[in-house]
């Protein structure tokens, strides 16, 4: 029997309808004010993708920011927990989750099995998330989806000194006032965004492969600025805004096996 | 819950209301102290009341003239509350030698706080020698003096009297946590946490025969509700931020044992039996279960740590800093590697008073359970 997946994050909702070990449903859509209406559509939607009814599912699990608001699954569980499940199915020679959501920014270490061996995440901080790069490319008038394509044109990146949303805010201004080309003030962006998650994720122990989950991963400017960071080649998931998901619904498939 | 609990849980929203109400009723002197090693007993010899300031969750007005970002919330906040009126009730304040920051808070305080008496008590930062010990006793001799030209003379019986008394809280709180340790379900953590606390912000002797009817109630009512809990062991200084430990609790989880100085470190060791009542106060002070400002060769505190936990039956270690904690933080890697190689699972969280975000430090918490549970 197929299970399911929801993860309400602070900005998109997703969920994921697995069966036998196949994703057959996807859906994704924008959480807004309200997360359990945004979970249900997210399930709703998974459903119609798959073509099957909320009945035929055996079970449903909850994660992500809007977890607990829900109340028609059977348990909710961290996204840290999901993310590394879903990475180490997706890849297993995966043992380092950088998880760039649209509120908050985690690293994870998987053990050989997908459980969490440790994890660190950033404290009221919008630095390296995806609202810090929607307040950016709002000062630089560019669209969101072309920040990563822009950047990786930059051979010149602009020094961005400050991570914090506020003031990065006002020293991209200072930079566009001194005539410092969008091209090279996006690259500066990530390479502060790759220094800030990069600080954060040597707390833990660094084992490679390191994935890349979350919206920022669609980001391919970000996602190249931390490889320089770490110096590793990073993987880039086929779905990295669904990792969560899948792994909720992965959850659930362990949970009906026993 | 039964009375003499329900009497100690009802001012945990108004932590200075005792302190208020004992100086209205006897017309007494409040002494403010802001550190566990702060020798009490001195104190409460002189008839006058020892209250321990530990901070609140408030938004600075006024300490940011004074003080850095970059120190704790417990200094800021402390500070804030002395300059906002919040501490009015208080006539004087010791401080004693730890970290930095109290240091220079020290300082600070006696030049803008206006409060009538101020005293410093250096605590070496060795607290193993007898260059140490020699130190120390002169010390706790030279605040013992301070508080006598303040209050008037201490006479060696009420000294060793307030020290009889302080001895049995300190029975009576390891009685509390042997009781909790064997089935931690007795009574949930938040609640066991403030009975130590609600200690160093009452007058012991009423504290004493509150906690004394408190621990009866309690056995008289058994374990309750929520077996299976996971037992977790919490390191740090301060402990004042309730809604955490309720959380904790929400998410199955449950605080067995501590290594907090409102927690354990407030009570561990009594003072030993001594004609003269000073080297009792300086022999307990160098003996008790020491902060990570003090060292003591023959004690490291990572295997400290480790056998604390491995008795306390904890299957997970919490490190409650706040931010800006350099003590606690410089400790942290060489325990947090004590701990991996014994295998116990921990996570570090970072907090500052007035900004706890529940919900971020839930996820975490539940990422540990589940990271337990497997």
């Amino acid at each position: 029997m197929p299970v399911a997946g929801v993860d309400i994050g602070s900005l998109t909702a997703k969920a994921v309808i697995l069966d036998d070990g196949k994703m057959i449903g996807t859906s994704l859509l924008m959480t807004g004010h309200n997360s359990r209406l945004a979970g249900r559509g997210a399930l709703d939607l998974a459903l119609r993708d798959a073509g099957i009814e909320e009945g035929a599912l055996e079970r449903v699990v909850a994660t992500g920011y809007g977890r607990l608001s829900i109340d028609f699954t059977d348990e909710q569980v961290t996204e840290i927990t999901c993310h590394a499940r879903g990475a180490h199915t997706t890849h297993p020679e995966a043992y380092t989750v950088i998880d760039l959501g649209g509120q908050d920014s985690k690293a994870i270490a998987v053990d050989d099995r997908g459980r969490v061996a440790e994890f660190v995440m950033n404290d009221k901080c919008a630095a390296g998330t995806g609202r810090f790069l929607e307040v950016m490319a709002a000062a630089l008038e560019i669209d969101l989806d072309q920040l990563g394509g822009i950047s990786l044109q930059s051979e010149a990146p602009a020094s961005i000194s400050s991570v914090c949303t506020v003031f990065a805010e006002s020293e991209v201004v200072s930079r566009v006032a001194e005539g410092v080309s969008k091209v090279d003030i996006v690259a500066g962006i990530h390479q502060a965004i790759a220094s800030r998650i990069y600080a954060m994720a040597v707390r833990i122990p660094i084992r490679e492969r390191i994935i890349i989950t979350g919206g920022v991963a669609r980001n391919g400017g970000v996602v190249r600025a931390l490889e320089k960071r770490f110096e590793a080649t990073i993987i880039v998931p086929e779905m990295p805004q669904h990792m969560g998901a899948l792994g909720a619904a992965i959850v659930a498939r362990e949970r009906c096996a026993g | 819950m039964g009375e003499a609990l329900g009497r100690l849980m009802e001012f945990r929203d108004d932590p200075y209301a005792p302190a208020r109400s004992w100086k209205e009723r006897t017309g007494g002197t409040v002494i403010g102290y802001f550190c566990c090693y702060a020798p009490e007993e001195i104190i409460h010899a002189a008839g006058a009341l020892p209250v321990r300031i530990t901070g609140e969750n408030r938004q600075i007005l006024k300490s940011g003239a004074h003080l850095q970002s970059y120190c704790c919330s417990l200094a800021r906040t402390g500070l804030d509350m002395a300059l906002t009126g919040g501490l009015d009730f208080l006539d004087g304040t010791v401080f004693t030698h730890t970290c930095d920051t109290m240091m220079r808070l020290s300082d600070i305080w006696r030049l803008n706080a206006g409060f009538a008496f101020h005293g410093d008590v250096v605590i070496p930062v060795r607290l193993e020698g007898k260059a140490a010990l020699d130190y120390l006793y002169s010390e706790v001799a030279r605040f013992k003096e301070a508080v006598e030209g303040y209050l008037g003379p201490i006479s060696e019986g009420a000294l060793q009297e307030s020290i009889e008394l302080y001895n049995r809280n300190r029975e009576l709180l390891r009685e509390l946590y042997g009781m909790r340790r064997e089935n931690p379900t007795m009574l949930p953590s938040d609640q066991a946490l403030w009975l130590v606390a609600s200690s160093s912000l009452m007058e012991k002797r009423e504290h004493n025969e509150l906690l004394e009817k408190a621990i009866q109630e309690i056995k008289a009512e058994g374990a309750s509700a929520g077996e299976g809990k996971v037992p977790l062991f919490v390191v740090g200084s301060v402990m004042d931020q309730w809604e955490f430990l309720k959380m904790v609790e929400e998410v199955g989880a449950t605080v067995v044992d501590d290594d907090l100085c409102t927690g354990y470190r407030y009570f561990d060791e009594a003072a030993p039996e001594d004609p003269d009542p000073v080297m009792s106060l300086t022999r307990r002070i160098a003996d008790r279960a020491s902060c990570p400002c003090k060292y003591r060769p023959s004690t490291q505190r990572a295997g400290y740590l480790v056998d604390r936990v491995a008795g306390s039956g904890a299957r997970g270690v919490i490190f409650f800093q706040f931010k800006f904690c350099d003590p606690h933080a410089f400790d942290y890697p060489y325990l947090k590697d004590a701990l991996d190689a014994e295998g116990i699972p921990s996570l570090l969280l970072e907090i500052e008073h007035g900004s706890v975000s529940a919900e971020q430090l839930r996820t975490r918490v539940e990422a540990l359970l589940e990271t337990i549970r497997g």
